[in-house]
């Protein structure tokens, strides 16, 4: 899943070891989800979206369209 | 990808290639265990000129890989890289573990072979001293499993669960396949009959390599 971790956590100058510390997980799991090629659990995403103090859909992208052909 | 980063991943690929190293240092010492065991089993005298030498080059191989891992562990222990506190104690556990295991396949693969004729090897079943099997078997029946349950409840986070999952699918698979494919080669008189040694390390090495995968790709 495409997401902006990366880019938040440029703006912040965190390593990916700075964010893993702040969210409890190692730094090859923030890689990971970086790279789209891990997809956080809920809670995480929710930890992501408190961290960043932003709603979780503005940090991650599912690029799904359905809402807009409704 | 900032310099941090940088740093995390080029220890990354030192702590594999020390990994690697240590693996290397076993397998040769397996390798003098067997080519002494030989010997001994062909009843020769003293080492001569060629057996020193082939055994003075296994000697300077292991020399030059524990040097390696000694001048790896040095550059990452310089290199200031920030660990998150999970994963610090997670790198620690997987070294402790390795080096446990470690311990346990050099011991196996000298008790093995010294003073017998058994040819070196992972899949070896010959008896061993009622000491030794009750020590293995209490550190992979007892130790293990506790580390294991600690490290799975406390340690691991979200995705490198899923990378053990993942490893454990595909190795119960290979498994489910691979065993009854080689029980039917050897009724056909095909295959040598089903060794369930090597069906086990099969398994494990599957699962380790899909977990290693998915956690560091």
């Amino acid at each position: 899943m495409k997401n902006q971790l990366k880019v938040l956590r440029a703006m912040r100058s965190w390593s990916q070891a700075d964010l893993g510390e702040h969210l409890d997980v190692s730094r090859q799991a923030v890689n990971a989800i970086e790279t789209g090629k891990y997809d956080p659990s809920l809670p995480l995403a929710f930890k992501i979206s408190r961290l960043f103090a932003l709603p979780i859909e503005e940090i991650f992208d599912d690029e799904f369209e359905g809402a807009h052909n409704e | 990808m900032n310099d941090a980063d940088d740093v995390a991943n080029n220890n990354g690929r030192r702590r594999l290639w020390m990994m690697f190293s240590g693996i290397g240092i076993i397998m040769i010492s397996g390798a003098i265990s067997g080519y002494l065991s030989q010997r001994g089993a062909e009843g020769d005298g003293p080492l001569n000129t060629l057996d020193v030498s082939i055994l003075g080059i296994f000697a300077a191989v292991i020399l030059l890989l524990a040097f390696a891992i000694w001048r790896l562990f040095q550059q990452t222990q310089q290199s200031g890289e920030r660990v998150p506190r999970r994963e610090k104690l997670n790198n620690r556990i997987i070294w402790g573990c390795g080096i446990f295991g470690g311990i346990i396949g050099l011991v196996l693969t000298l008790t093995d072979n010294i003073g017998t004729a058994n040819e070196p090897s992972l899949f070896a079943s010959g008896p061993i001293s009622p000491v030794l099997a009750v020590i293995l078997a209490g550190a992979i029946g007892v130790v293990l499993p506790a580390i294991t349950f600690y490290w799975h409840k406390h340690v691991v986070d979200e995705q490198e669960d899923a990378a053990y999952r993942a490893g454990a699918l595909i190795a119960i698979y290979a498994f489910w396949f691979i065993a009854p494919v080689w029980w039917f080669l050897w009724r056909g008189g095909i295959l040598p009959s089903p060794n369930g040694v090597a069906l086990y390390f099969m398994t494990a090495f599957i699962a380790l390599i899909v977990w290693f995968w998915k956690k560091y790709r």
